[in-house]
């Protein structure tokens, strides 16, 4: 199951991007409170460089997660893939905007087609976090 | 009894090899998840085109990049690079646990990186994800 969208997406197209508030708490549950940890322990972020804990690196493959999941539905939640490299930190308070834009469309065998998205994630002062692709499956194989 | 050591760069060996705990995947995890990363989708909670609720593709991810854990006191390290491959839904109910080698070390601009290779997979041999993920190592 596919949406109506990503079925008729062409290279270009943008997706609705996502927006998501960064919050010690949400941090906290993702990655577990502990001592000794650059995203849970302020006093230790601060020993280690850092103005404030950050966010796990990890979160931001969730919200790319969220973005396909949403764009291609199933065939990316069995058949997707993600590539991400992390290029600056995420801090507590920051917002990020998760964005993405149609790539490629290419058969995948016989009845599929693999839709690729270029995706990053910006801060609220418009510096990218994390860029990126990924792809899903979609049935039918004219791409 | 496993003995863990400090992780350093000299410490560590190319072709070394990890195993997680297994984890039983709850619903309790999945609405934890999904606080966490503020997506509701109706798939987690109600039914998704898979038969019943499944957990987020990315659910499982931590206990990939954990690994290093299984054998190491990791007092902070940076992640540099993720790729996944989604084969399978992840279904509340499942006990999965990761494998990962570390398949090259290196160092660059004076940093240390390492880089493993894992799979994730259910008790019955489904592989769910798979991947590989770049960390960088603190000096201390």
């Amino acid at each position: 199951m596919s949406t109506l969208a990503a079925d008729t997406a062409a290279p270009g197209l943008a997706l609705p991007p996502l927006v998501k508030e960064i919050s010690q708490r949400k941090i906290d549950v993702y990655s577990g409170v502990k001592p000794y940890s650059i995203h849970t322990d302020e006093a230790w972020a601060r020993k280690k460089g850092f103005r404030a804990p950050l966010a796990q690196a990890m979160m931001s493959t969730a919200y790319v997660s969220e973005l396909m999941t949403r764009f291609v539905g199933a065939g990316f939640v069995k058949g997707g893939t993600m590539s991400m490299v992390f290029i600056k930190p995420v801090y507590v308070g920051d917002r990020l905007t998760v964005h993405g834009v149609v790539k490629e469309r290419r058969a995948e065998g016989n009845a599929t087609t693999r839709v690729v998205v270029e995706v990053w994630c910006e801060n609220q002062d418009g510096v990218k976090t994390a860029v990126g692709t990924a792809s899903g499956l979609l049935a039918g194989g004219a791409a | 009894m496993e003995q863990f050591r400090p992780l350093s760069y000299d410490a560590l060996q190319v072709g070394e090899t990890f195993v997680s705990d297994t984890k039983l995947v709850t619903p309790e995890d999945v609405e934890a998840y999904a606080y966490a990363v503020d997506d509701h989708h109706p798939w987690f909670s109600e039914d998704s085109p898979f038969g019943g609720p499944i957990a987020h593709p990315t659910l499982l991810a931590n206990q990939a990049l954990h690994l290093r854990h299984s054998k190491y006191i990791v007092r902070a390290g940076l992640h540099a690079k993720m790729e996944f491959e989604f084969l399978e839904p992840i279904r509340p109910g499942v006990r999965a646990r990761s494998r990962g080698t570390v398949i090259d070390k290196y160092e660059r601009r004076g940093k240390p990186y390492m880089v493993t290779e894992y799979v994730t997979e259910a008790e019955d041999g489904t592989v769910l994800v798979r991947g590989r993920f770049t960390q960088m190592l603190f000096r201390d």
